[in-house]
């Protein structure tokens, strides 16, 4: 199915190439084929229970594929840490919105500056003058960042009192201080409202012109109509359709796959 | 033969006794996934109880015990009526263990006000005449403890599968959220659990009692081997506690007629840890999946206590002032408590980062302190050494333990962590008291000499006082440099969120590690000073008593607050030494403290003094207009 498509220019960045996971006896994916090119938003769609947060958490190795590869830059990564995963400049975000209690809003962007922090952990204890000018412009580069979505006058607000449309925003751009060179985000517009939505496909375009590239798992359709360049559709673990979000949209098998097959298509 | 046999006899009465104890762990634990440590107060107390009614009041037997158990389940209603289960819904796992570490002091402070510090023994129920069965000696009341077993036993086994309300409490281990909507009351059956947790308890203390010697503090050591039990035999099946505590018993008593009777502690200790790092579900893996680790945390206790920069410093200062005026106005008799105040706020700074920062439980935290106090005694003593490096030595040692030591721990979470760092803790308190020749066993090492570097001696209280004070201020100033920037965002995400860190691509064994290893570092120069100022140590100064002290210490000062835990330190200690006649109700109140702390105030003495200065230093209109920011002044 996949191979038909037109996609944009560029390299790819990711690819998953037969991705397969057995909860018992249920197949949540079932040889997934797609990729994502360079400066692109591609979202993976499908109704619910068709896999998609599996596959994320295959790609991601929350847990490992039974069979199957991820190459992201050339690179095999499936079997490695999430840690290492994140090193090589993939980062995620996650279905619920997981702010870290304790910390501030500010302080929640900050976290995510963590590994490329260059000064040690005895030249901070030390208070040592390069450790404390990364601080200061880390901190600069959050305050910019929560400016972007709006968020700088809660910036010394407990995270986890900020509402949830908010807290997923703030994730993220906790993620995007990461400078990932692909960003995958697990619903990122579950829970919001429509001009949160409208802010969140503004934020998302915003990302990818500063040269990121999206991989996006998402049920809301304005938000993936609005801003993807490439739409690959997932039903019952497989990828059954893939290309422009036009394209997509005509297909008759995705048209059944969300509407059932006795529905009339014009719905 | 009879010989092995008179031993194993022994061994099954000991696991019985485990065994009876361990049952209530797992009961509590099905239902809430969470451990409660009191269970061998309750059953101490119990025990105390049935001794004043039937030795004191002069009950009859039957009438005594049974007043003492009623009495003891109806006291345990009412503590976990008022603290338990209000925990449950208020606090992470970890935090609900040390709750319990809590009503474990209490009661034990409860039963010093009531019964004094020395040891009592309770007569036989049918005389101290031994039957001899086959050449075996066993005494009359191996068959009451093994009798009131096996009936308990059953009776749980019969509730648990056989009736309606064990239904339900099975749904609740299983799912609670699941049992609440079908119409189960999770909170009742959580109270029912550990009441009934509480009865166990206390039959098991009153049938033991003519067994042992009890004094206010024995329930510790119930509570230990029955954690014990109850982990090497599998936590979640009720057969587990039966295999565990036998299997214990057995250990126990057959390494202290075969090997030694000061190492038969440690012989049962290797042992679990072994089977930590093994078989971490225990012997008896349960077949239900749900584990501690996947129990459904509150998301509630993370708690935003910042001071404004300015006000911080200024905080700072006035700090440091008063530590340097204080001991100038203060009698000099309060001098040399002061100064152990001090030196005990070091361990609780590495305990604060381990616990308070990085949410990872320690209850063997005073193991270090062992180690850094008798490295530095022994050498010092012996080869004369400059203290200096006595203490160097002592942090070298006490580094290597640790990193053996987070071989098992780095894998384990919550209640096996807090198990782990338990059984090491004990490990080295069972070291301290067997190797006489070296740490000069349960009598104490004496003759250390004061702190000196070379020419310059600290050996006035007042001159000691001010060391401390300046390696407390330069430790406080290294730590705070780096808890306010990436490496303190590391630990704070890391303890509410690891699979969100790691992400993000934070190190979590790195942190944890590295955490450890200050603590450890931390905790060992607190024993190696505590050495110097008392030029004394003995076990029981570095016990597990004291671990338990300095987590009541850090929570009561604040935990997760750098400067926090010198409160807790200062007032535990101080106010015993100011107000002599006080003395006795120290424990009770530290247990209440805490318990108090953890329910109603989430960062203990410096949440309210800081949330006291931040009223004062921002003015109200600044306040959100969206409600949001409380407590959030940066």
């Amino acid at each position: 199915m996949s191979q038909d498509l037109k996609q944009p220019n560029g390299t790819d960045i990711l690819r998953v190439d037969g991705l397969s996971k057995k909860f018992g006896g249920l197949k949540a994916t079932d040889g997934v084929n797609f990729s994502v090119q360079e400066n692109s938003i591609t979202a993976l769609i499908g109704p619910n229970g068709a896999g998609k947060t599996t596959v994320f958490n295959l790609i991601t190795n929350i847990f490992p594929p039974d069979e199957g590869t991820v190459a992201f830059f050339g690179k095999q990564i499936a079997g490695w840490s999430p840690m290492d995963i994140a090193n090589l400049g993939l980062i995620r975000t996650f279905q619920s919105a997981r702010v870290f209690p304790g910390l501030t809003v500010l302080e929640n962007v900050m976290v995510g500056r963590h590994r490329l922090i260059k000064s040690s952990d005895f030249g901070q204890m030390l208070w040592s003058p390069e450790s404390r000018r990364e601080e200061m412009r880390i901190r600069s580069q959050a305050l910019a960042m929560l400016k972007i979505v709006g968020l700088e006058r809660f910036k010394d607000a407990h995270a986890v009192d900020l509402p949830m449309g908010a807290q997923k925003l703030l994730e993220v751009v906790r993620a995007v201080m990461g400078s990932p060179r692909l960003l995958c985000l697990d619903e990122p517009a579950a829970g919001l409202n429509d001009t949160e939505t409208e802010e969140l496909a503004a934020l998302l375009r915003a990302i990818r012109a500063a040269g990121i590239s999206i991989l996006v798992v998402e049920h809301n359709m304005s938000l993936v109509m609005n801003v993807a360049d490439h739409v690959v559709v997932l039903d019952a673990g497989r990828v059954i359709a893939a290309g422009s979000a036009a394209e997509v949209q005509r297909n008759p098998q995705v048209i059944e796959a969300y509407l059932g097959r006795e529905q009339n298509a014009a719905a | 033969m009879a010989e092995v046999l008179q031993i194993f006899v022994g061994g099954v009465l000991l696991g019985a006794i485990y065994a009876l104890i361990a049952l209530g762990f797992s009961l509590i634990y099905r239902v809430t996934g969470v451990v409660n440590l009191s269970q061998g107060g309750f059953a101490v107390l119990a025990a105390l109880a049935g001794y004043t009614f039937s030795q004191r009041l002069g009950l009859p037997l039957p009438i005594a015990l049974l007043c003492a158990v009623g009495g003891t389940t109806v006291v345990g209603l009412a503590i976990g009526w008022f603290t338990f289960v209000p925990a449950l819904k208020k606090l992470s796992n970890a935090n609900v263990l040390m709750l319990t570490v809590g009503i474990l002091t209490l009661i034990e402070g409860f039963s010093l006000i009531v019964w004094g510090s020395q040891p009592y023994s309770v007569p036989a129920f049918s005389g101290e005449q031994p039957l001899e069965i086959g050449g075996l000696r066993i005494t009359t009341q191996t068959f009451w403890i093994i009798g009131t077993a096996i009936v308990i036993f059953l009776a749980v086994w019969f509730v648990i599968s056989r009736t309606k309300v064990g239904k339900a409490l099975r749904a609740c281990s299983e799912n609670p959220s699941a049992a609440a909507l079908m119409g189960i009351n999770v909170k009742r059956m959580t109270l029912l659990s550990f009441t009934l947790a509480t009865l166990i308890a206390a039959v098991a203390g009153v049938v033991v009692a003519p067994t042992t010697t009890l004094q206010f503090n024995t329930g510790q050591l119930f509570t230990i081997s029955g954690f014990i039990a109850v982990v090497i035999g599998g936590i979640s099946s009720f057969p587990g506690a039966i295999v565990g505590g036998l299997f214990l018993g057995l250990v126990t008593q057959f390494a202290t007629a075969y090997v030694s009777s000061l190492f038969s502690n440690a012989i049962a200790l290797i042992l679990l840890l072994f089977i930590l790092i093994y078989a971490p579900t225990g012997l008896i893996p349960s077949k239900i999946t749900r584990r501690q680790d996947v129990r459904e945390e509150p998301r509630v206790w993370g708690h935003l206590t910042r001071l404004a920069p300015q006000t911080a410093w200024i905080a700072a200062a006035v700090g440091i002032v008063i530590a340097v005026v204080v001991p100038l106005v203060i009698p000099a008799a309060y001098i040399s408590s002061l100064t152990i105040a001090a030196i005990i706020f070091l361990a609780l700074i590495g305990l604060d980062l381990l616990m308070g920062y990085t949410g990872q439980v320690s209850l063997g935290q005073a193991g270090f302190m062992a180690i850094g106090g008798y490295t530095a005694g022994y050498l010092s003593i012996n080869y004369g050494i400059e203290p200096v490096f006595g203490i160097a030595a002592g942090v070298m040692l006490s580094l290597l333990s640790a990193l053996v030591l987070s071989i098992v721990t780095l894998r384990l979470r919550g209640l096996y962590l807090a198990l782990a760092t338990l059984a090491f803790g004990l490990l080295i308190d069972s070291c301290a008291i067997g190797f006489i020749d070296i740490t000069g066993g349960p009598s104490g090492m004496v003759g250390i000499p004061s702190f000196s570097v070379g020419p310059l001696y600290f050996d006035t209280p007042m001159s000691m006082y001010f060391l401390v004070v300046a390696v407390d201020v330069v430790v406080l100033f290294c730590l705070f440099g780096a808890l306010r920037t990436s490496f303190g965002r590391a630990l704070q995400s890391i303890r509410s969120d690891q699979m969100a860190a790691s992400a993000l691509g934070i190190n979590i064994v790195r942190y944890k590690l590295a955490v450890f290893m200050i603590s450890a570092a931390l905790a060992s120069i607190s024993g190696s000073l505590l050495a110097y100022s008392f030029n004394f140590l003995a076990p029981e100064m570095v016990g597990t008593a004291r671990s338990l002290e300095l987590v009541s210490m850090l929570v009561i000062g604040g935990e997760g607050t750098l400067v926090g835990p010198v409160f807790g330190s200062v007032l535990l200690t101080m106010l015993p030494t100011i107000f002599q006649p006080l003395a006795m109700y120290k424990t009770f109140f530290s247990g209440a403290l805490l318990i108090l702390c953890f329910l109603y105030l989430p960062r203990g003495m410096y949440g309210v003094i800081a949330h006291a200065m931040s009223r004062v230093s921002t003015p109200k209109t600044v306040a959100n207009s969206q409600g949001l920011a409380e407590g959030g002044a940066q």
